[in-house]
């Protein structure tokens, strides 16, 4: 069993919501103090020493953690559903279980992976984290989920494909610890997108060209004008809201943006090579996992791709990696190439 | 431009920036930064972001730079009454307290 300890930062009690618990006419603004200051009063304690529980022994089975932070910001919160228990009841509970489950199956039964180290590493996860917490993130040993706000944002594990993203975090911080701002960042975020839209076509048995290349669909409410947070196929159509903006993605290297938001542009030049290998699985056709999934998962176990790894580097490698596992005249080889040419990442 | 462990006094005339950033994806119309005039703010609200400011800053005392992805930041900046910044500091969501992301809520965009 691996046992890491790790500090945590401390946070304290804000008076001023007291106040505005006592003047607040609305019934949503004093649940939200409340919770927030019967969190503030629990947050002292998260200096405790964390620990990992127990990893799985036996490969090809999965060793799952759901938590409930029941809306307050203490990872990882009470488990409510370990490995082989039956259904909670709890959407966010359940979908998150299930989700590691389909992710896990990915890396095992088409990569031969076991979980997150390759050594059976526990999926750790927390659902209900914070109060109307619209985001998901991975915190170096575990995946937390926000319920959103319901506003813009509806539960963050209602698409596998964001589960699935997470963990993949886990597993890309395991091999190649691509340093997490710029190109490599950039890289980081879309092998996380490959193996999340990856892991929902593996679970519905999608081919290329039936799959929606979509990250988070079912994401947004009704009230925001998208359909995801990001479109592998067309970076850059995912939405276009008033209070979102609109979809910063690019799809080419004529449109790369320099920033210094966003950890110098990590979710926004994710489009240049998301779309590289949605061209390449598009156009060898089939079931991704069988054609250009394994290219890129080669790829990511590289010893020669370097944490501070770019684009240019990075292709090269897939069409290397694409030559040792189908040959150098090999259709892959002749697919990856040409995507990244699509992309102007290659001459 | 004041240590990031010790925000400066605000006065009537401070203005606080906040921008929040990172997190799942980059949403450009919620990255945009906000402000928070301290002019219109009563005594005991400003009283209120400067303790907010301490007690945040305090959290990121030492702290090295956290591990994971799809975190969110908070970017805090303070300017005295010429407009300059004096005083910056970006912190981790976990480290701030939900008052302060509550100010963020709150505060104008820009």
């Amino acid at each position: 069993m691996t046992r890491f300890a790790i500090a945590r930062p401390q946070a304290f009690l804000p008076p001023y919501l007291l106040e505005r618990i006592a003047g607040s006419a609305s019934p949503r603004l004093r649940d939200r103090a409340r919770r927030t200051l019967h969190e503030d009063a629990h947050f002292r304690a998260r200096a405790a020493a964390l620990t990992l529980p127990a990893g799985s022994a036996e490969r090809g089975r999965s060793a799952r953690y759901v938590h409930d932070a029941r809306h307050l910001r203490t990872l990882p919160g009470e488990l409510v559903r370990s490995e082989g228990d039956a259904d909670s009841g709890d959407p966010a509970v359940d979908e998150a279980y299930h989700g590691l489950g389909d992710t896990y199956r990915l890396f095992w039964e088409v990569f031969q992976r076991h979980s997150l180290d390759d050594r059976g590493m526990p999926l750790m996860a927390t659902v209900h984290y914070g109060q109307d917490y619209e985001n998901a993130f991975w915190d170096g040993r575990q995946m937390v989920f926000g319920d959103g706000d319901g506003e813009l944002f509806n539960r963050f594990t209602i698409a596998v494909d964001i589960v699935a993203h997470e963990l993949a975090h886990g597993v890309i911080e395991h091999e190649a610890a691509l340093v997490y701002a710029y190109q490599a960042g950039a890289l980081n975020e879309s092998l996380a997108d490959v193996f999340g839209s990856l892991a929902k076509q593996y679970r519905d048995r999608q081919s290329a060209e039936e799959a929606d290349w979509l990250i988070g669909a079912g994401l947004f409410t009704d009230r925001v004008a998208g359909h995801a947070l990001r479109s592998m196929a067309e970076p850059g159509t995912a939405y276009d809201d008033p209070l979102l903006g609109r979809d910063p993605q690019p799809g080419h290297m004529n449109d790369f943006v320099e920033t210094q938001d966003d950890h110098g542009g990590v979710h926004i030049n994710s489009g240049i090579p998301n779309r590289a290998y949605h061209h390449a699985a598009v156009s060898l056709g089939g079931y991704a996992w069988e054609s250009v999934g394994p290219v890129w998962y080669d790829t990511l176990i590289d010893p020669r791709l370097a944490s501070d790894c770019e684009f240019i580097a990075f292709a090269e490698l897939t069409i290397d990696n694409a030559s040792r596992r189908f040959g150098s005249s090999s259709r892959e080889v002749a697919a990856v190439h040409e995507a990244w040419r699509g992309v102007g990442v290659l001459p | 431009m004041s240590d990031a462990s010790h925000p400066p006094r605000l006065t009537s005339a401070s203005v606080l920036r906040l921008k929040r950033e990172g997190g799942l994806a980059h949403f450009p119309g919620l990255a945009r930064p906000r402000r928070l005039d301290c002019a219109r703010c009563s005594e005991s609200q400003r009283a209120e972001l400067q303790r907010l400011l301490e007690l945040v800053a305090e959290s990121c005392r030492g702290d090295a730079e956290p591990a994971g992805a799809d975190r969110r930041w908070l970017q805090l900046s303070v300017e005295d009454d010429s407009g300059c910044e004096i005083w910056k500091l970006c912190a981790v969501e976990e480290s701030v307290p939900v008052a302060l992301l509550e100010w963020w809520r709150r505060a104008d965009s820009e």
